[in-house]
């Protein structure tokens, strides 16, 4: 096979085509919503649902103490938690529509909710 | 007793193939020790030598050398029939498959570059869709296909253009 020429169109649209989809991938893989409301769920039920847009301190008393969240710019976060390892507190604060923080020794998690609902990796 | 000596025949081809799969394989494994910022994003510059197969020899050449490398790296790496072999077993596989149709356009608009880009395409395609459906399956690794999709483009066109490097050098252009 033999290579005739020094500048190649079908390279070129090749090139192109490439860098289109990939900023297409990126725009639609890539999107991500900031919700508009925390879900607070408690030793299994739903304690309640509440906006973003306020500043707001919840304290849930449960089994192993009491857990503190706050909600604040829109965003939200398990401010104290009683447990030993405290990964909810050290994940900080949320703001996107899917995004979760669980306490599971208190029995306390918050999840941010959006117009539409994002990947469930949790109960899928 | 007398003392007998199996021989096997080789063709010419045979030696070809020989040769080629030994630089492939000497690639592949320079590559797996190279650090990766996340798993799968490699150069996968063992495909420099099934694009240079086909080029100066023929594309039954190439589908052996590229089978030999999948087949012998992962023998001396120690990944033969784990996931990471079937990973790159698949790759492999598609990125042939994909360059065996699409060689056939006019040489006269398309060189090993853009081959080289569909293939590395191919190849991540075919790799995606068996962690899609075997190892994680689950759709949050669509999240991955942009950065992936970066990589083939990036890396596809580094490969091709060595490869045409390397065909001009040795006047097959």
């Amino acid at each position: 096979m033999k290579l005739r020429s020094n500048f190649f169109l079908g390279d070129s649209l090749i090139i192109l085509v490439s860098l289109i989809f990939i900023i297409f991938a990126f725009k639609t893989f890539w999107h991500f919503e900031t919700g508009s409301v925390v879900q607070v769920n408690f030793q299994g039920k739903i304690y309640g649902n509440f906006s973003l847009f306020q500043d707001k301190k919840i304290s849930l008393v449960g089994k192993e103490g009491s857990s503190m969240i706050e909600i604040k710019d829109g965003r939200a976060r398990i401010k104290t938690a009683p447990c030993k390892n405290q990964y909810c507190v050290q994940q900080g604060w949320i703001n996107f529509t899917g995004q979760i923080l669980i306490c599971i020794p208190n029995e306390v998690s918050i999840e941010i909710l959006g117009k539409t609902k994002a990947y469930d990796s949790l109960n899928y | 007793m007398t003392r007998s000596i199996i021989k096997i025949k080789t063709t010419l081809l045979d030696h070809q193939i020989a040769q080629l799969s030994a630089i492939a394989i000497g690639l592949s494994l320079i590559e797996s020790v190279l650090p990766s910022p996340m798993p799968g994003v490699k150069p996968g510059i063992a495909n420099i030598i099934t694009l240079y197969a086909i080029y100066r020899f023929n594309f039954k050449t190439a589908i052996w050398v590229s089978i030999l490398r999948v087949f012998a790296t992962s023998l001396i790496l120690g990944q033969f029939l784990s996931p990471t072999f079937m990973l790159s077993l698949t790759g492999s596989m598609l990125s042939l498959l994909t360059l065996y149709f699409v060689i056939k356009l006019p040489s006269k608009f398309f060189s090993p570059i853009g081959f080289s880009i569909l293939s590395s395409f191919a190849h991540i395609a075919g790799q995606l869709m068996l962690v899609r459906l075997w190892l994680i399956p689950h759709a949050s690794i669509y999240y991955l296909i942009p950065i992936y999709s970066a990589a083939a483009l990036l890396f596809g066109f580094i490969n091709g253009w060595i490869t045409y490097r390397l065909l001009k050098q040795h006047n097959s252009i």
